[in-house]
C-alpha cells in the first residue's frame, strides 16, 4: 500500500538522493512517510493479531474443544493482546499524528525528522523480537500483563518470556522518543497566529496523549527491567517465595496500564472531534470544554489504576477511594458524548461512511463506557472480574472506541493522503460488518461473563454456553471480512479511485489548505489563523469565525526545541527513577539480615564523591554563565573540569561495585542487593551518558562549532545533567542516610 | 452515632481559634471593607471553615484520638482554609500585591510556594515531629500556624489577587499537577507502609467512648493510619484538579479588553 501510495502521488524519485523507491521508503525523514510507515506496519500486525484472535475464537466454537492446545491457546491470547495494544494500537495512533500533527499546525516536518526515523524503526525492531520468540519454540503465555510470580522464572523457564521483555522495552523507547517528538511539535512549530487555545482538537488530544505517554510508559519501563533482572540476573522483586512482591508488579504495570488506555482513546476522541463538525457542517459545540475534560482526564487517569486490582485485597479503604476516583473519571469522558452530540443537532449532517463510523462510535463506545462504569462498583468487580464480561468491556472501548475512530479517521483523511477517494460503497460494507461483529462477538460475550465462562481458560464443559461462542465465532469472522473490504477498497482506489481534489469534504483545518497528497514541504503559504477554523475562514470571509467568536490571541510564546525535548525526557526519566526508588523503599523498610544497607556501604566515601557529583553541576553552571559572557576558552576549562568530577564520580562507583562484589555481595543476594545495584546501576548508567554528552560537546566546543557556542546545546545537556545529579540526591538520602526507614 | 458527636467532650468551644477568627474579620474590614459580596464569602467560609476544624468533634479527635481525623484538620488547614483566604482578597491592577520588598518578593516565587506547601505537608509528617506536635501543646500551635502561612505561599502563584504574580497557565498546570504528584507519594507511603507514622495516635492516652465505638466498628490504628494515608492522598489531588480546571477555564477565557478590541475592529471593517 505505502509504496503505491507513493507512485500514485506522482511522486517522483529522482527527487530523492538515494535512487530506488524502497531505499527511499527506509532512509526517509518525512514525517508523512513515516506516517505512511506507521500505519502500514500497523495494519501488518492487525493481520497477524487478528488471526491470533481467529483461532482463539475457532477453539472456543464448541465445548471440550481440543484444536488449539491449552499451551497454545495461551500463547494466542497473550500474542493477541500484546500486538493489539503495543504492535496495532498504538503504531496506528503514532501514525495518524505523524502525518496530520505537523499538517494541522502548518508545520514543515516535526520538531526532531530523525528521531523521528528512529522511534519508527524501533517498531519493526521490537515487534520482530516479539515474534522471533516463535522461533525459541514457544511464545510468551503470560497474558499480556504478565502477572508475576507466572512471568518469573521458576514458573516460566523458556526465553520467550525475554523476548517479550526485550521487544517491549524496544516498543516502549520507540513511544516515548515519538511522543516527545509530538509533545515538542506541537509546543514549538505552530503556524503564527495559532494559539494553543486554537489548535484542532485531533491536535490537541495528540498533545495531551504524548504527555500521557511521556508519564505512563517509565512505569512500564521500569517494571520490565526489574523483571528482567530477576529472570536474568536472579533477583527476586516480584517472587514472593524469596520475599519480593507479586503485587508490585501488578502496581507498576497497571500504572502504567491505566494511562495506556487513555493513549489510545484520547486520539479516538481527537479524530471523530475533526469528523463530526465538518459532517455536520458546524464547529464543535464546546471545544474548551472537550479540550479541557481532556486534560483532566491525564491527571485522573494517574490517579485511578488500582480498579483493575479490586480482588487482590488492598483493603476496604484502598477500594473505596479507587472506586470514587474510578467515578469522577467517567465525568469528563461521558460528558464529550453530549459534545459531539450537540455539534451534529441542528448540523446539516451528511452520512459519509467517515461520518457513520463517528456515529457508530458514539452508540458502541457508550456501551463501553458504561459497562466501565459497572465495574467501578467493586463488589460487581468482584463478581465479575476475569470473565468474558471483561473482555466484552474493554473490546467495546477499543472497537467501539479506538479501531471505529481510526476508521472514520481513514476515510476521512485518506483523500489527504493519496489524492484519490476511497469507495463509498464499499466503505458501507465495511461499516455493517463491524457494526455487526462487534456487537455479535462482544455483545454475546458480555452474557457469557455473567453466566461464569471465566477468560484466558483453553475450554469450557458447558454446554449452554456453545450457542454464544458460536455467534461471537461468526462476528469475528465478520470483522475479519470487513478488513479484507477495506483492504480492497484500499487496493481499487490506489488503482482508479476518484481524484479528490485539495479540500473534498470543505474540512475547516490547515491540513486542507494544502494539495492532497501535501508536497514534501508541505506548505507553499501558510494560510493567516485567526481562529480554529482557518481554511473555514479562507473559504468563507463574510461568514468567518474570527469574526463572530474570539479566541485567545497567539502571544507568539515558541520554546526552544532542544531544551523542551530534554525536559519532557527529563520528566519521563523521573517517573522511572521514581519507581525504582519506590521499590527501595518497600523492599528496604525494614532491614533485617546481614547483607543491608548499614553493614555494607561505605556512607562517608560515597558522601566525598558525591560531593564531586555535585560539585560538578556547579562547575556545569559556571561554564554556561561564561559561554553566555562569551569567554570561550574559560568555558572550555569548565565544562573540562565537569566532565573530571563525573569521573571521579565514576570511579568511585567503580571501586565500591568492586569492593562489594569481591565480598561476595552481589545482585541475587537479596532484595536489599537488588534494589540497591538496580537504582545505582541504573543512575551511573545515566552518569556515563552524561559525561558522553558532555565529552562530545566539548570536542566541537574545540572545534568552534556554532551550534555549541550558541549556548542551547549546552542548556539542554545542562538540564539533563543537573538531573541526574538531583536524583542522585534522593538516591543518597534514601540508600545511604537510610531516609524512610 | 449522632448521641456520641452530641458528647459534650467532643466540642471545644472555649477554643482560641474564635480570636483568631475575630482578629482577621476586623484587620480584613478594615483593610478591603464589606462590599464585594463574594469576596466576603470567600472570607466567611475560610473562617468558618478553620473554626470548624477546631471547634467540632474534628478538632478534638485530631488532638492525639484519630490519625485519620488529624489528617482532615491538616488538609483543612493547609489546602482550604488558605485557599478560601487568598480568594477572599480583591482583585488588584498591579503592584500592591506583593508589596514591595526582598523577603516578600522572594515568598511570592512560585518554587518557595511549592517547596514550603508540600514541604509542610511531609515535615509534619516525619514521625517524631508529628508525634511532638500531637504531645505538645505549644509545637501543635505552631504547626496549625505554619500549615495556614505555608498554604498561604502555595496557593499565591495560582490566585494571587495581582493577575501579574500569577503563573501563565502552563506553568500553574504542571505546579499543581507535581503538588499533586507529590501529596500522592506521601500517601501512597502513609496508606502502605509497615511503620506507624504517628505514634501518639497509636496509643492514645484516655480513651473517648467515641474511639470505643469506633474500634468496635473495625476502625483500628492500622485501620486508621491507612484511611489518613488515602485522605492525604485523594482528597488533595481532587483539590488540585479542580484548581486545575479553573486554571484553563481562565485560559480559554477571552480577556475582556480583548474582546473588546476584536469588536470595535469588527464594526470598523464592517462600516468600511
Amino acid at each position: 500500500m505505502s509504496a503505491s501510495s507513493a507512485e500514485a502521488s506522482g511522486e517522483t524519485p529522482s527527487k530523492d538522493p538515494v535512487s530506488g523507491r524502497l531505499l527511499s521508503w527506509v532512509s526517509t525523514v518525512d514525517h508523512k512517510k513515516i506516517g505512511i510507515l506507521y500505519i502500514s506496519t500497523a495494519l501488518v500486525f492487525l493481520g497477524i493479531g487478528g488471526l491470533e484472535a481467529l483461532l482463539i475464537r475457532v477453539q472456543l466454537l464448541f465445548p471440550n474443544n481440543t484444536f488449539l492446545s491449552p499451551g497454545l491457546f495461551n500463547q494466542m491470547f497473550t500474542m493477541h493482546g500484546t500486538t493489539m495494544v503495543f504492535l496495532v494500537g498504538m503504531p496506528v495512533l503514532i501514525g495518524f499524528q505523524n502525518y496530520f500533527v505537523p499538517l494541522m499546525i502548518g508545520a514543515r516536518d516535526v520538531a526532531f525528522p530523525r528521531l523521528n526515523a528512529m522511534s519508527y524503526w524501533l517498531l519493526p525492531f521490537g515487534g520482530i523480537l516479539l515474534y522471533f520468540s516463535f522461533m525459541t519454540g514457544q511464545a510468551p503465555d503470560a497474558g499480556w500483563f504478565s502477572y508475576a510470580p507466572l512471568s518469573t522464572k521458576p514458573y516460566n523457564l523458556m526465553p520467550a518470556q525475554d523476548y517479550w521483555i526485550i521487544g517491549l522495552i524496544c516498543l516502549g523507547i520507540g513511544s516515548v522518543a515519538a511522543a516527545i517528538n509530538i509533545f515538542v511539535t506541537v509546543l514549538q512549530c505552530r503556524a503564527p497566529g495559532m494559539s494553543l487555545q486554537r489548535v484542532p482538537l485531533f491536535v490537541w488530544m495528540s498533545l495531551m496523549t504524548a504527555i500521557l505517554t511521556i508519564l505512563a510508559l517509565p512505569a512500564l519501563n521500569a517494571a520490565l527491567a526489574m523483571l528482567m533482572i530477576d529472570r536474568l540476573l536472579g533477583a527476586a522483586f516480584f517472587e514472593p517465595a524469596r520475599g519480593g512482591s507479586a503485587l508490585l508488579w501488578q502496581h507498576y504495570f497497571w500504572v502504567f496500564g491505566h494511562p495506556e488506555v487513555y493513549i489510545l482513546i484520547l486520539p479516538a476522541f481527537g479524530m471523530i472531534s475533526e469528523v463530526i463538525p465538518v459532517f455536520s457542517r458546524k464547529p464543535i459545540y464546546g471545544y474548551a470544554f472537550v479540550a479541557g475534560s481532556s486534560a483532566v482526564i491525564v491527571l485522573l487517569s494517574y490517579g485511578v489504576w488500582a480498579h483493575h486490582m479490586f480482588a487482590v485485597g488492598l483493603g476496604m479503604g484502598a477500594d473505596m477511594f479507587f472506586a470514587v476516583g474510578t467515578l469522577l473519571i467517567a465525568l469528563p469522558t461521558g460528558l464529550k458524548i453530549f459534545n459531539w452530540t450537540a455539534t451534529m443537532w441542528g448540523g446539516s449532517i451528511r452520512l459519509t461512511t467517515s461520518m457513520m463510523f463517528a456515529v457508530a462510535f458514539l452508540l458502541e463506545f457508550v456501551i463501553g463506557g458504561l459497562t466501565g462504569v459497572m465495574f467501578a462498583a467493586v463488589p460487581i468487580d468482584w463478581q465479575l472480574t476475569d470473565t468474558y464480561f471483561v473482555v466484552g468491556h474493554f473490546h467495546y472501548v477499543l472497537i467501539g472506541g479506538t479501531v471505529f475512530g481510526v476508521f472514520s479517521a481513514t476515510y476521512y483523511w485518506f483523500p489527504k493522503m493519496t489524492g484519490r477517494m476511497l469507495s463509498e460503497r464499499l466503505g458501507k460494507w465495511q461499516l455493517w460488518l463491524w457494526v455487526f461483529g462487534l456487537n455479535a462477538t462482544f455483545l454475546s460475550q458480555h452474557v457469557l461473563g455473567v453466566m461464569g465462562m471465566p477468560r484466558r481458560v483453553y475450554t469450557y464443559a458447558e454446554p449452554g454456553w456453545m450457542a454464544l461462542n458460536a455467534i461471537a465465532g461468526a462476528g469475528a469472522v465478520a470483522m475479519a471480512a470487513g478488513t479484507l473490504v477495506l483492504l480492497l477498497n484500499v487496493w481499487v482506489s490506489l488503482r482508479k479511485g476518484e481524484r479528490s481534489g485539495d479540500n473534498p469534504w470543505g474540512g475547516f483545518t490547515l491540513e486542507w489548505a494544502t494539495t492532497s497528497p501535501p508536497p514534501p514541504e508541505n506548505f507553499d503559504v501558510i494560510p493567516r489563523v485567526e481562529s480554529r477554523r482557518p481554511v473555514w475562514d479562507l473559504d468563507h470571509p463574510d461568514s468567518a469565525d474570527s469574526k463572530f467568536e474570539k479566541t485567545p490571541e497567539d502571544n507568539g510564546w515558541r520554546p526552544d526545541k532542544s531544551v523542551t525535548s530534554v525536559w519532557a525526557f527529563v520528566a519521563s526519566e523521573a517517573m522511572f527513577f521514581l519507581l525504582l526508588l519506590v521499590s527501595y523503599v518497600v523492599f528496604n523498610t525494614d532491614q533485617t539480615g546481614d547483607i543491608r544497607s548499614a553493614s555494607v556501604l561505605d556512607v562517608a566515601r560515597t558522601g566525598l564523591f558525591s560531593i564531586a557529583l555535585l560539585g560538578s553541576s556547579f562547575t556545569l553552571w559556571r561554564a554556561e554563565s561564561l559561554l553566555k559572557a562569551g569567554r570561550i576558552p574559560q568555558f572550555r576549562r569548565w565544562l573540562m573540569l565537569t566532565i573530571v568530577l563525573g569521573s571521579i564520580f565514576i570511579g568511585g562507583q567503580a571501586i565500591e561495585y568492586y569492593g562489594l562484589i569481591s565480598s561476595d555481595v552481589t545482585i541475587d543476594d537479596n532484595l536489599f542487593t537488588a534494589t540497591f545495584f538496580t537504582v545505582t546501576g541504573f543512575h551511573g548508567l545515566h552518569v556515563i551518558v552524561g559525561l558522553i554528552a558532555l565529552s562530545i560537546l566539548l570536542g566541537l566546543a574545540v572545534k568552534q562549532d556554532r551550534n555549541v557556542l550558541s549556548g542551547t546545546a549546552l542548556k539542554a545537556v545542562g538540564v539533563y545533567w543537573h538531573f541526574v545529579d538531583v536524583v542522585w540526591i534522593a538516591v543518597f538520602c534514601i540508600i545511604y542516610l537510610r531516609f524512610l526507614q | 452515632m449522632i448521641e456520641l458527636i452530641g458528647d459534650k467532650i467532643l466540642w471545644n468551644w472555649w477554643s482560641p481559634v474564635w480570636l483568631v477568627a475575630l482578629l482577621v474579620t476586623i484587620a480584613y474590614g478594615r483593610r478591603f471593607g464589606w462590599k464585594n459580596h463574594a469576596k466576603t464569602a470567600w472570607l466567611t467560609t475560610g473562617l468558618a471553615v478553620l473554626v470548624f476544624a477546631f471547634v467540632s468533634p474534628l478538632g478534638v479527635l485530631a488532638d492525639g484520638f484519630l490519625f485519620s481525623a488529624h489528617m482532615i484538620q491538616h488538609l483543612l488547614l493547609l489546602l482550604v482554609v488558605p485557599l478560601c483566604l487568598v480568594l477572599s482578597l480583591p482583585v488588584v491592577k498591579s503592584g500592591a500585591f506583593p508589596p514591595a520588598g526582598g523577603l516578600s518578593r522572594l515568598l511570592s516565587k512560585p518554587v518557595v510556594g511549592w517547596l514550603l506547601g508540600l514541604g509542610a505537608m511531609w515535615f509534619w509528617h516525619v514521625p517524631a515531629f508529628c508525634n511532638a506536635a500531637t504531645e505538645s501543646y505549644a509545637i501543635g500551635i505552631v504547626r496549625s500556624v505554619s500549615f495556614l502561612l505555608t498554604g498561604i505561599l502555595f496557593w499565591w502563584p495560582i490566585y494571587s489577587p495581582s493577575k501579574e504574580s500569577r503563573l501563565p497557565a502552563s506553568n500553574a498546570v504542571v505546579y499543581l499537577f507535581s503538588a499533586c504528584l507529590g501529596c500522592t507519594l506521601l500517601g501512597i507511603y502513609i496508606t502502605f507502609t509497615t511503620i506507624t507514622v504517628c505514634p501518639a495516635f497509636a496509643s492514645p492516652e484516655e480513651r473517648l467512648a467515641m474511639m470505643t465505638a469506633l474500634y468496635d466498628a473495625g476502625m483500628t490504628s492500622a485501620v486508621d493510619q491507612q484511611l489518613g494515608g488515602l485522605l492525604m492522598w485523594v482528597p488533595p489531588c481532587s483539590l488540585y484538579v479542580f484548581a486545575i480546571i479553573s486554571v484553563l477555564c481562565r485560559w480559554y477565557s477571552v480577556d475582556d479588553t480583548e474582546a473588546l478590541a476584536l469588536q470595535a475592529k469588527t464594526m470598523v471593517e464592517a462600516s468600511s
